[in-house]
Order: C-alpha cells, then structure tokens, then sequence
C-alpha cells in the first residue's frame, strides 16, 4: 500500500507540475474597442407617411424637394422638377448634338404642315426649350442648327418665333402619355426632331407605317423598341427650402394636434353640457365620424360612451351627437389632407369641459 | 484608478487561482487533493493485487486438479503464506487433520466443521480483497459536494469583496469566480476516477469471490465424499 500510494502521490505530483506550467493562464480575449451599434428605430409611419422632399437635406418641420427654377406651375404634377412634362425619370443631360445629314430635312418640314399637334414624349426628351406648339414650324430649331436652305417659305417667318412663347403656349398641350406613341402618325413624329435623331426617326416612321398600313411584323420589334435615351424629371415646382422626405408622398399625412383640437373646439363650442350631471367626470365618448371633402359629415356620427352611470352615458351621448350636428359642417381642416381626416376619431373627457 | 483595480485583481494562471483563493477555498483544493492521491494509491495498489490474486487462483486451481495427493499438496503449502484458493484448502485439510487425529466419529460434524472453517477463511479473504473499495466509494461521492461547498464559499467571499468595492464589472467579479470553480473542478477530478474505479474493483471483487466460493464448495464435496468412504469401514467394522 505505501508503494502505491509514493507511485500516486509521484503521479499527482507531476499533473499538477504539468499543469501549472502549461495551463497557464488562458489566452485573455482579444476585446477591441468596439463602438455601441447605432441603431435606429423605424417606425412603419416613417414608410406609410413619407411626405416628398429631398432625400439629403436636413430634417425640418415641412418637408420640401429641392426648390426648382422655373415657376410656372403644372397641373396634377407628382414629380418635383423643371420639365414641362410631369415624368418620373431624372433629368439627364442630352449629348451634345452630332454633324447630322441636312439631305432629310426638307420632306419633313413638308409634313409637319398637316399635323399641328406635337408628339409629347419627343417633346420631353428634348433639354431645349420646345418649339413645336406653333404647329408647322416644329421644324425650326432643327433648321436653325443644321439646315440653313430652309426650302419651305411658310417656315421661315415662324423660326424668328421667340421659344419662351412657344413654351407658355405648349405647357397646357403636352400631355405625358408615353404609350400613344405607337400610334403616333409619322408627322408628328417628326415634328420635334432634334437633328441628331433624325435618322433614326425616319426609319422609325417608315416602320410605322408600314405596321398602319400591313401588320404586325415580329422581325421588326427590335426597331420599334424605344432606343433613346431617357430624359426627363419631373413637373412640380417647388419654392420651399429643401428638407428631408422622401421621392414622393406615400401616404396621408396625419392632422396636427393642433388641427385636431381646433375641430375638437368646434364641436365644444356648441355642446351644452348639463352641469352637475352625477359621475360625468367618469364617461368617455369616443366619436367615430366621416367627412367629405367639405368638412361635412357623412351619414350618421358613430359616439360611444363608456364608464360612468348608464344616464350620464346617455345623456353625454345625446349631447355629443347634437353637438357634432350642429357645428357641421367643419372648418379649419386642411384640404391637402383630406386622406387624413376622411373618417376621423375624436376623444372627449366631459370633466375637461365643465 | 481603475488601472490600479485591475491589476491588484491579479492572475489567472492555476497558481495564481489557488494561492490567492481564501483559506476554506484552500483548505477544501488540498483535502480534494489529498482524496485524489489516496484514489490513485489505492487503484494502483487493488490492480496490483488483484492481478496477482487472480494468477495464484489459476495457479492453485491448475495445481490442485493435476491428479496430485491432497495429502502432498498440504503439506507444501501448510508451511507458506497462503492467500485465496489455498488457504481456503489449508483451512480445510488442518480442520481435516485434526479431526481425524482425535479419532472423530460422527461423519455429520466433521462435515459442518469443515464447511464452518472454510465459510471463516473465504469471509477474511473477500474482506481482504473488497478493503478501500468503501472509501473508493466514499470519495466518489463526497467529492464533487466537498468541491460544491468550496466554491459556494469561494463565490460568497468574492461577493462580499465585490459589494465592498463597489464595482460590478466584469473584470472584478471574475477571477473570484473562476478560483472558486477551480475547488468544483479539483472535486470532479477526484471523484470521476473513484466512481469508476470503485465500479470495477466492486465487480472485480465479486467475481473472484464468486471463484472461491465455487471451489470451496466443489472441495466440500469432495472431502464430505472422502469422509464417507473412511468412516464407513469403521463403522461397518464395529
């Protein structure tokens, strides 16, 4: 026994030797100076109530896009910028025009006569003030650049036309409606040529007519593919200082407390609350309503009273109800907003108002 | 400052956990130790033995079915130190001897005094093979509690001193923590060997007395066959 017992102490002995010299201590963890995560909230309204603004700029009360240069205002438009057409592409510079053939000009300027509506998506693409508007002397510019022989004599006097008229006559006309472009006559189409294109467009309107007057021809879809370069932004004008938002605006955007208590005030205004009505500080009256655009209430005002006795909910009731009839219909509230306050919800606590 | 706090904090090498571990802490790593070395003494020391016991068993037993005379085999083996199979047979044949060198009678008494000397001789030599199994067991199972308690006490006395610097990184709680493990760690390491080899000591153990058993009863029959034919003359001829 005491041989095995020097054998298990020896054995111990050298473990432990072993032990403390080569499980020493543990390789520390190698902790960088890592900075805290920043981590941002989102909430589902930052996607659901983008109000269009520039995407960069700081953040303010309103948002605003970026204020363009022109003023002049288009209707219904959706994109902010300078263009005449409401499009959502950006606005991209054209190349600078190439020495284009003059052979093809005079045959169009000889079409252009018959047709005096121009083609708008051809308008767009175009950074140069439109001319087309005054109908035949659509050619001009094109003539101005390249073809000096203008053969035709009823343009010539057309072409001194100043483009900032042309311009404040077009807007109105111009409509963007890229998908009647098909069906565009070969006139038209060539009306607002830029002379860089203009090869190009004759061949397309030799295609075209070909699909009026044949059929469809499958082999030739690649021709007919739209192969220019996109140029365009937007028609909305902005004189605001950029703030930050979004491309466009996605959703209602919601009434202000402010807004809220002011059509809260007006239905205040014409309720007579009974005083001393028993346990009227313990009621709620939730009033669930739905408005045109005129602040006028459609069909019947929703209340709901809770809490309380069952005649103070009854009496509160009531009150509400004529009290939101009689104020109607409700001024103050934000036409631009009407997505906002179309079926609205207001909360009343009748001990607030005794 | 806080520089300062980090470093008194010390080591974490093993030397560094023990030594400045507080005194229960210490006191508890030693005994572990020390319950350590004793199971590694005595597992040495019952492989040892227990190897040789089972070789004289297969010894004996190839001895004693060769065909020799009993009556040779006793009288080589009544001068040695007998242990196992033989001194069950020594045990046997001297109660054998003395019985018939008083001139017994009575072949039922012999036979029970026989037995008797036998049952004696193999209860001493399983007691002698199951001795330190019990504290095998002991340690097997009181270990990894002793080592528990060192690190409650370990856990608790670096609470305290982390509620007196009033510091809660981490920095400060754990190299209390890991020293009191370490009395956990030292508990499982002396108690993990012991469990099993008290497993199989215990089995082991069991077996050989099992082959004892067997042979002193095979023997019984044979000296109780032995005992008719002798006494049956005698008492035929009276």
């Amino acid at each position: 026994m005491k041989a095995s017992l020097a054998t298990s102490a020896a054995l111990h002995a050298l473990v432990l030797t072993w032990a403390l010299v080569s499980l020493g201590s543990p390789e520390s963890f190698d902790v960088a100076d890592v900075e805290a995560l920043p981590v941002d909230i989102v909430s589902i309204e930052e996607l659901t109530q983008i109000q269009q603004g520039d995407k960069q700029a700081p953040v303010k009360d309103k948002a605003a896009p970026v204020p363009t240069a022109k003023e002049t205002p288009v209707e219904n438009a959706e994109n902010v910028g300078d263009s005449d057409v409401d499009l959502k592409n950006l606005p991209m510079p054209e190349e600078r025009p190439r020495d284009i053939e003059t052979a093809a000009a005079p045959e169009k300027a000889e079409k252009v006569v018959q047709t005096p509506d121009p083609k708008p998506v051809e308008d767009v693409k175009q950074e140069e003030p439109p001319s087309e508007p005054s109908t035949e002397v659509a050619a001009l510019p094109e003539a101005r650049q390249d073809v000096a022989p203008d053969p035709k004599p009823d343009a010539a006097p057309a072409e001194e036309a100043p483009p900032e008229e042309a311009e404040a006559e077009a807007l109105p006309d111009k409509v963007p409606v890229p998908a009647m472009r098909p069906k565009v006559e070969q006139a038209q189409a060539q009306t607002a040529k830029t002379p860089e294109r203009k090869k190009e467009e004759k061949k397309k309107q030799e295609k075209a007519s070909s699909l009026n007057e044949s059929d469809f021809n499958a082999d030739e879809i690649a021709a007919l593919l739209n192969k220019e370069k996109a140029s365009g932004g937007g028609a909305k004008r902005s004189r605001d200082e950029a703030a930050l938002g979004g491309k466009k605006t996605t959703g209602g955007s919601k009434l202000t407390m402010s807004e809220m208590d002011a059509l809260r005030g007006q239905i205040q205004n014409n309720w007579s609350i009974i005083p001393g009505l028993a346990d009227a500080a313990e009621v709620r009256i939730k009033v669930t309503m739905q408005l045109d655009q005129n602040g006028d209430i459609i069909g019947e005002p929703s209340v709901v009273a809770t809490g309380g006795t069952e005649s103070a909910r009854r009496a509160l009731a009531g009150g509400a109800k004529r009290a939101i009839m009689k104020s109607r219909p409700f001024r103050g509230l934000p036409p631009e907003k009407y997505d906002a306050w179309r079926e609205v919800v207001v909360n009343f606590d009748p001990s607030d108002m005794m | 400052m806080e520089q300062v706090g980090l470093e008194a904090v010390g080591s974490v090498t093993l030397w560094g956990l023990f030594m400045q571990a507080g005194f229960v802490v210490k006191l508890v790593m030693l005994g572990l130790i020390a319950a350590s070395i004793w199971t590694w003494a005595i597992v040495v020391d019952k492989s040892l033995s227990y190897g040789k016991a089972r070789r004289q068993l297969d010894s004996f037993e190839q001895v004693f079915w060769s065909g020799q005379s009993l009556e040779e085999l006793y009288r080589t083996l009544s001068d040695r130190q007998t242990s196992g199979m033989s001194a069950i047979f020594v045990a046997a044949m001297r109660e054998w001897k003395k019985s018939f060198e008083r001139g017994a009678r009575a072949p039922i008494g012999l036979q029970m005094r026989i037995d008797r000397a036998m049952d004696v001789t193999l209860a001493r030599e399983s007691e002698l093979l199951e001795a330190r199994l019990g504290s095998l067991a002991t340690i097997g199972s009181s270990a990894p509690f002793i080592g528990l308690f060192g690190t409650v006490v370990g856990i608790m006395t670096s609470f305290q001193a982390i509620a007196g610097s009033k510091q809660t990184s981490l920095a400060v709680v754990a190299p209390g923590i890991a020293e009191a493990l370490l009395a956990t760690a030292i508990g499982l390491l002396a108690a993990i060997p012991a469990v099993i080899a008290y497993n199989k000591f215990s089995a082991d153990a069991g077996k050989l007395t099992a082959r004892m058993e067997g042979f002193a009863d095979e023997f019984s029959a044979i000296l109780s066959r032995q005992i008719d034919e002798k006494l049956q003359p005698r008492a035929a001829a009276q």
